[in-house]
């Protein structure tokens, strides 16, 4: 197997950066709204809807997940919580290097409190007082954070 | 100027694999591929990052012997021991991240001073750090120590540019494909090899991560939206043709000098 030469080899390499550059700003522009809008924008945009104009962009997937977890447990329902909220978990999961970036603090904080969630409804004998007091803590979380951008 | 050990009738041949294109391009996938796993493990699976931690810290301890014991260069076991020190070297930095709060400045100052701390024990201990001739047990440790950290800077390092620069998948694969390029120039232009080599190395940590991602990642946020599961098939399907083309022509060769 021949491998091309030392230059042309230096020319693919920056063809492939400047492809990936290139289609990385395509993609970019045609996808919605991008969260590197600035805040006050945002929020005039979306009006006082929670979850939709925090730094980090729109987090209404993750919240209604949250939210429905919210409604199971209230509802006494711990093991549906439990198997509802692994949803939030995968899916914030596969989101993160997309979200970090936009605002790594509050992205943390965020994260935290999903954690703090998915801890109390995987306890050994979840309670339930601390599953309410994590739900309703995150779901505090996501609403300061849609507040903190305007 | 050879740097082959001095000890007569050396046991082993070189035991890692010449400096190629194949080379770099297996590199860079294995990176994704070892993480994406361990993260499917971790997370969907529901394994928790501890379990995972251990079976892959168990597993590279298997692939470590396994790939001392070999005598040269054997493909498919190296390249395994890449993938999981690749994996190993990760989990480290994020065990230090996420579960002890370690700040990302601190563990990326660290891991480069442990980095150069190897490095100049291994120049005192062996006067060469070329790595034609990994050819003794002693310097081949040597190397894995400075694969693992390697991986744990580069972690640290890719890490603390998106926090501290909110440097996202997109520019960042432009960024870092920049830099491996003037990396490989300076190379060309004469640099010196082992310190390019290494420094690429550390590079295509990040830019490995960052490349999946951008195919990985949704397009609500700029990615391809390829998902996990087909990108990690695409890029382990590439290493395991390259890989088998690199293991067929090294049994190949050695059922030659045998014959002869």
């Amino acid at each position: 197997m021949r491998y091309p030469t030392t230059l042309s080899r230096l020319l693919v390499a920056v063809s492939v950066c400047a492809a990936l550059g290139l289609a990385a700003g395509c993609s970019k522009q045609s996808g919605s709204a991008a969260a590197s809008t600035t805040a006050s924008a945002s929020a005039a945009a979306q009006g006082g809807s929670p979850a939709s104009g925090s730094k980090l962009g729109d987090l209404s997937q993750f919240r209604t997940i949250a939210a429905d977890v919210s409604v199971l447990v209230a509802k006494g329902d711990l093991p549906g919580g439990k198997t509802r909220i692994k949803d939030l978990e995968v899916a914030w999961d596969e989101a993160e290097a997309g979200l970090k970036p936009r605002a790594a603090d509050d992205w943390h904080v965020l994260d935290k409190a999903i954690d703090r969630a998915l801890e109390a409804l995987r306890a050994d004998h979840p309670t339930q007082t601390d599953c309410t007091a994590a739900m309703t803590d995150l779901l505090h979380t996501f609403d300061r954070l849609a507040g903190k951008a305007s | 100027m050879t740097y082959a050990s001095n000890r007569p009738a050396a046991r082993w041949l070189n035991k890692v694999p010449a400096i190629t294109f194949a080379f770099w391009i297996i590199k860079i996938m294995s990176t994704t591929v070892g993480e994406t796993g361990a993260d499917f493990l971790a997370v969907n699976a529901g394994w928790g990052q501890g379990a995972t931690r251990a079976l892959m810290t168990s597993l590279l301890a298997i692939a470590l012997i396994l790939q001392m014991r070999t005598r040269k260069y054997t493909p498919w076991i190296y390249w395994l021991t890449v993938v999981l020190v690749s994996v190993v070297g990760t989990q480290i930095t994020d065990l230090l991240t996420d579960g002890l709060g370690v700040s990302l400045y601190v563990s990326t100052g660290v891991f480069a001073s442990v980095l150069a701390a190897f490095f100049a024990i291994w120049y005192r201990v062996e006067g060469t750090l070329a790595i034609e001739a990994i050819d003794t047990p002693r310097r081949e440790l040597f190397y894995w120590a400075a694969i693992l950290c390697t991986f744990a800077l580069g972690t640290a390092a890719g890490d603390l540019a998106t926090e501290a620069l909110g440097l996202g998948f997109s520019l960042g694969a432009v960024s870092f494909g920049i830099l491996l390029a003037a990396v490989y120039a300076a190379w060309r232009c004469g640099g010196n090899a082992v310190l390019t080599f290494w420094i690429a190395y550390i590079l295509t940590r990040p830019f490995g991560a960052s490349l999946g991602d951008l195919l990985t990642q949704s397009r609500t946020y700029g990615g391809f939206g390829m998902g996990a599961a087909p990108t990690s098939l695409l890029f382990l399907t590439v290493i395991v043709v390259l890989v088998a083309v690199a293991q067929i022509g090294a049994s190949s060769r050695a059922r030659v000098e045998t014959a002869e």
